[in-house]
């Protein structure tokens, strides 16, 4: 337990006053939501400033918070950079997000572009990949919600760890995408003011010369400008940031419900906002020499040295409470985003696709909310099943980054062989996984991205067919 | 190796710009909310 730790009872008190907020905020956006288009995109009219925070905010995880100064810690500048890069994901995707608003401007998920472009076995081998990757980082994130409260508040993982989905699924369940994004902007404003504050308080205790010099003296290595495995690390990291985001149904989602000029200025924006949070994050790491602070477990550097310098400050459990409600803010506005995304392809994707369910706005919100709680209990289980999914995570990169190519042909292009496509994408996951784990693992991402775009290029030159023009984008809600 | 400058003006731009997207998003929603275009 950390110095700056809470108490369990004013643990409790934190969550589930943070909890019961975003709670009635659900209720109250959620009469928003009157059809499904309103639950699912949030009446497909979200503005500049929600649709920036919300991509932003759901991007930062406890991954930012914690991996940024793990990153800092062992690859030093280049580490914090290497993860800030990933932002260019977002960036990228603005203008992915004009296309395809543009080509389907009737759609709900990422599905029914795979569907429309790729037919039913790319739809179904996209199903597939992000639904695997798509629940591993729900349950990465669910737990890391149960670590913190038990480190920071003392409060046992499996409650803690319930108590956050319990409430994350609650707002998602009343509110949809409305909740979502609006409980995201708040997360978004709470996150970038806390890193700024936590980190000005380290730099007021830190004289910058005597930092650099440890670091030069003790770790010079983190202050190399040659640095092979940090350059590589920089841009698998870029390559993983671009698949997640081209693929996945949480920023599809978000493409759909802002208005058509409003997503690529909300996209780029949201990846400028998101570069400097690694940053901001990460360097306190760096402070863990100078300050002689003990890293005992090098995956938890940014909130021992958080709290030790909080400690100093005076700010004793108000510290620990900053530490708390930052990343609780950073874990619960992306489990909403999962739970909402994941939910939205079971129901349009799964029900509606695959098994032909019709479906009305009246019986749309049971199916809904079934599905929410299906993705939440499953995501539970694994989350308390003991298994180490941060390896499965991680080493996705290459299944992600296969979908890279398929997506911008797909978006792009007027045709291509498919089957090469398709054959790209299952190599790509097969070599990105061989080399995560046989040659270094930061190369996965690179590895299977490299054999998917091959096979996309090839398949602009041998026996393209012409994609077929856009209809209705996926079964529609009567 | 990178300078102390470098070093030092990389923390000071990481924390300068992370405050600046806190308040870049408090304005671009008081704006829509004035527009009535928030959602």
């Amino acid at each position: 337990m950390l110095a700056t730790s809470i108490n369990q009872e004013t643990g409790y008190v934190i969550v589930i006053a943070l909890g019961l907020l975003w709670v009635a905020l659900g209720l109250y956006w959620g009469r928003k939501a009157k059809d499904s288009e309103g639950f699912m995109l949030a009446g497909r009219n979200v503005g500049v400033s929600l649709g920036a925070a919300t991509a932003m905010a759901t991007w930062v995880t406890s991954n930012t918070m914690m991996v940024a100064p793990l990153l800092a810690l062992k690859m030093g500048v280049w580490g914090m950079l290497a993860y800030a890069c990933a932002s260019f994901g977002l960036m990228l995707f603005a203008p992915l997000s004009m296309r395809i608003k543009k080509l389907l401007p009737d759609g709900f998920t990422s599905g029914d572009f795979f569907r429309h472009r790729y037919g039913r076995i790319g739809w179904s081998l996209f199903l597939v990949i992000t639904l695997v990757y798509s629940i591993t980082w729900l349950v990465t994130m669910a737990i890391a919600g149960g670590k913190l409260l038990e480190t920071l508040g003392d409060i046992p993982y499996l409650q803690g760890m319930t108590l956050i989905m319990v409430v994350c699924v609650l707002y998602t369940i009343f509110g949809g995408l409305y909740a979502v994004i609006g409980t995201d902007f708040i997360q978004s404003l709470i996150i970038l003011i806390g890193v700024v504050a936590i980190g000005v308080m380290v730099l007021f205790h830190l004289d910058m010369g005597e930092t650099y010099e440890h670091v030069s003296t003790y770790q010079p290595s983190l202050l190399k400008v040659i640095m092979p495995v940090a350059l590589l690390a920089f841009f698998n990291n870029m390559l993983f940031g671009f698949g997640e985001v081209f693929h996945n149904n949480v920023w599809w989602s978000r493409a759909y419900a802002m208005r058509d000029k409003v997503a690529p200025k909300a996209f780029f924006l949201s990846g400028i906002l998101w570069f400097p949070i690694p940053i901001a994050a990460g360097f306190i790491a760096l402070a863990a020499g100078p300050l002689g602070v003990n890293v005992t477990d090098p995956s938890k550097v940014g909130p021992d040295v958080a709290e030790h310098v909080l400690s100093q400050a005076g700010m004793g459990m108000a510290g620990g409470v900053l530490i708390l409600v930052v990343l609780f803010c950073s874990i619960a506005s992306s489990i909403d985003s999962l739970l909402a995304a994941t939910s939205d392809l079971l129901v349009k994707d799964v029900y509606c696709g695959l098994f032909k369910k019709e479906l009305n706005d009246r019986t749309f919100r049971k199916v809904a909310t079934v599905a929410i709680l299906l993705v939440a209990v499953v995501a539970w289980f694994l989350a308390i099943s003991g298994l180490d999914l941060d390896v499965v995570l991680f080493s996705a990169g290459g299944l992600v980054a296969s979908l890279i190519w398929p997506v911008i042909a797909g978006l792009f292009w007027k045709g291509c062989n498919r089957t090469l496509v398709l054959t790209g994408i299952v190599l790509g996951v097969i070599v990105g996984y061989y080399f995560y784990f046989e040659v270094e693992t930061y190369t996965g991402a690179l590895a299977g991205g490299a054999v998917s775009m091959l096979f996309t290029v090839l398949s602009y030159f041998i026996k393209p067919t012409p994609f077929p023009e856009p209809k209705p984008a996926s079964p529609r809600v009567s | 190796m990178f300078s102390e400058t470098f070093f030092y003006g990389l923390i000071l731009l990481g924390l300068v710009w992370t405050g600046l997207g806190a308040l870049a998003l408090i304005v671009l929603l008081t704006r829509d909310w004035i527009k009535g275009t928030l959602w």
